[in-house]
């Protein structure tokens, strides 16, 4: 279970997070959702410590981190039981898509080679992409890096995974088959929070919804509550104004 | 047929040093990347004291004379550590050639390796951190094998530069292929001043050539799978 307490985060005057508190249990499936500069991001990232919060606690069953007086081993713990998906994909430029993936294995959970491997293999023909080991990143497409993202994440086998806004740097073709794989390892029972600007899939594929506006969490809870009987009146004035943007025809 | 002769007696005389000079290039490199990557993660990382520290000597390195330093290192510095009893004044010369080419090139070094590290971007330390690596982890593993590749069209320059700069070393006394012209020239009374100098003009340039014949190889190999899109 996963527990963020009263989570603060100020770069320099912006006041990004104002005091965050979120629960999520084991399997759970969790979106956040909300406009641009809402700490949707920021809050993700400081579930792994990529950002530091300014106050309050962060969780992870039974590792807990004072943001005030954070131990450098627990910041190290706490990014190995969690693993990121990032928007612009952050694959290691300088190795091959096999060894993006065995990498965090062998060096920080300190598998045989053979071993990492064989996950790594068999993580990679999950994802689609038994063809492409052997390749760099610059040689694949967009839609194959974020697998390939997905899939250096997935192998890890952490406690959750953070999915940062997975498919907003993607061609909108390649849209689909990224957002197919995050279905299929929803499916399975992996703890996930989600940052994502695509409603349908947010509805589809959590059991409960976030939604944040101004370093707040407005509103929380199950899909259809939240996205089509929201409470609040920031929450309705947002979804409108996303469900209104027109379909264009060029 | 004697004029050949003489000029090919010539390059051999001057060739006879030339593995001096490629020691003093060779050792002084080494000495000198491991301290240029030490400076510039200081400087990046912004460690407080040492921070100072580094920006001092840098600006002390870049801004006065290699020969200067050369000798300061081995004139002021036996002169120096004798106040504290310590005697380095028998130590082999060739010792302080390679500590002042050390830290003079150090120090350019140094601005090489930062900036291809900062060019190699934030993201892929995260992505490191973000499958749990350490700070350290990610610098070998990922970081700095990116940054070396990147700076490899710099570290050429550097070591082309550095090659030439061993040519101070003979007025200390060391006989290196610059110190061996100085030596032919003293035995003819100065005569012969043209050939000898083309003589060592195209043994530094042939090196060079083959320095940078080496760097181009390594960028062609190393850059694994680097495609330019914008080309096909």
């Amino acid at each position: 279970m996963i527990l963020l307490k009263h989570i603060h985060k100020k770069f320099k005057n912006n006041h990004v997070l104002k005091g965050i508190d979120l629960e999520v249990s084991k399997g759970d499936v969790v979106t956040i959702i909300g406009p641009s500069g809402s700490g949707k991001t920021t809050l993700l990232r400081c579930v792994n410590y990529l950002e530091k919060p300014d106050e309050g606690i962060i969780s992870i069953n039974d590792l807990t981190i004072q943001t005030k007086k954070p131990v450098k081993k627990d910041i190290l713990q706490l990014r190995r039981r969690t693993a990121m998906v990032f928007q612009h994909y952050n694959l290691f430029e300088n190795k091959t898509v096999l060894e993006n993936v065995t990498e965090g294995l062998i060096i920080a959970q300190k598998k045989s080679k053979k071993m990492a491997r064989e996950i790594g293999v068999d993580i990679l023909t999950k994802v689609g992409l038994a063809d492409k080991i052997n390749a760099y990143p610059q040689q694949l497409s967009g839609g194959q890096k974020q697998r390939v993202g997905i899939a250096r994440a997935l192998a890890l086998n952490p406690d959750v995974l953070l999915f940062d806004e997975p498919t907003s740097a993607l061609d909108p073709e390649m849209v689909g088959e990224v957002l197919e794989i995050i279905r299929e390892i929803a499916s399975g029972g992996v703890t996930m929070m989600i940052v994502t600007h695509e409603i349908d899939f947010a509805c589809e594929v959590s059991n409960r919804v976030v939604f944040m506006d101004d370093g707040q969490i407005i509103e929380q809870g199950p899909p259809d509550d939240i996205l089509i009987h929201p409470k609040q009146e920031r929450t309705r004035k947002f979804l409108k104004r996303i469900m209104k943007e027109p379909d264009f025809t060029i | 047929m004697s004029v050949m002769n003489d000029w090919f007696s010539l390059f051999i005389q001057v060739l006879d040093k030339l593995p001096i000079t490629l020691f003093m290039l060779l050792i002084s490199l080494v000495c000198s990347l491991v301290l240029g990557v030490a400076i510039a993660i200081v400087r990046i990382k912004r460690f407080t004291v040492l921070y100072q520290i580094a920006t001092f000597y840098l600006s002390f390195c870049r801004s006065t004379p290699l020969l200067v330093q050369l000798f300061l290192v081995y004139f002021g510095l036996p002169q120096l550590l004798l106040a504290f009893q310590i005697d380095i004044n028998s130590l082999d010369r060739m010792i302080f050639v390679l500590i002042s080419l050390s830290l003079h090139n150090a120090a350019y070094l140094s601005e090489v390796v930062r900036s291809a590290y900062l060019a190699v971007g934030e993201d892929q330390f995260e992505a490191a951190y973000s499958v749990g690596m350490t700070y350290t982890q990610a610098l070998w593993r990922v970081v700095l094998p990116q940054a070396f590749v990147l700076s490899l069209p710099n570290l050429g320059n550097n070591i082309i530069e550095l090659l030439k700069d061993t040519s101070l070393a003979f007025t200390i006394g060391i006989i290196d292929i610059m110190g061996q012209v100085r030596i032919i020239l003293g035995n003819n009374h100065g005569i012969g001043m043209f050939e000898i100098y083309v003589v060592i003009s195209l043994i530094y340039w042939g090196t060079c050539i083959l320095i940078e014949m080496v760097i181009s190889t390594l960028e062609k190999v190393l850059k694994k799978g680097k495609v330019s899109l914008s080309k096909s």
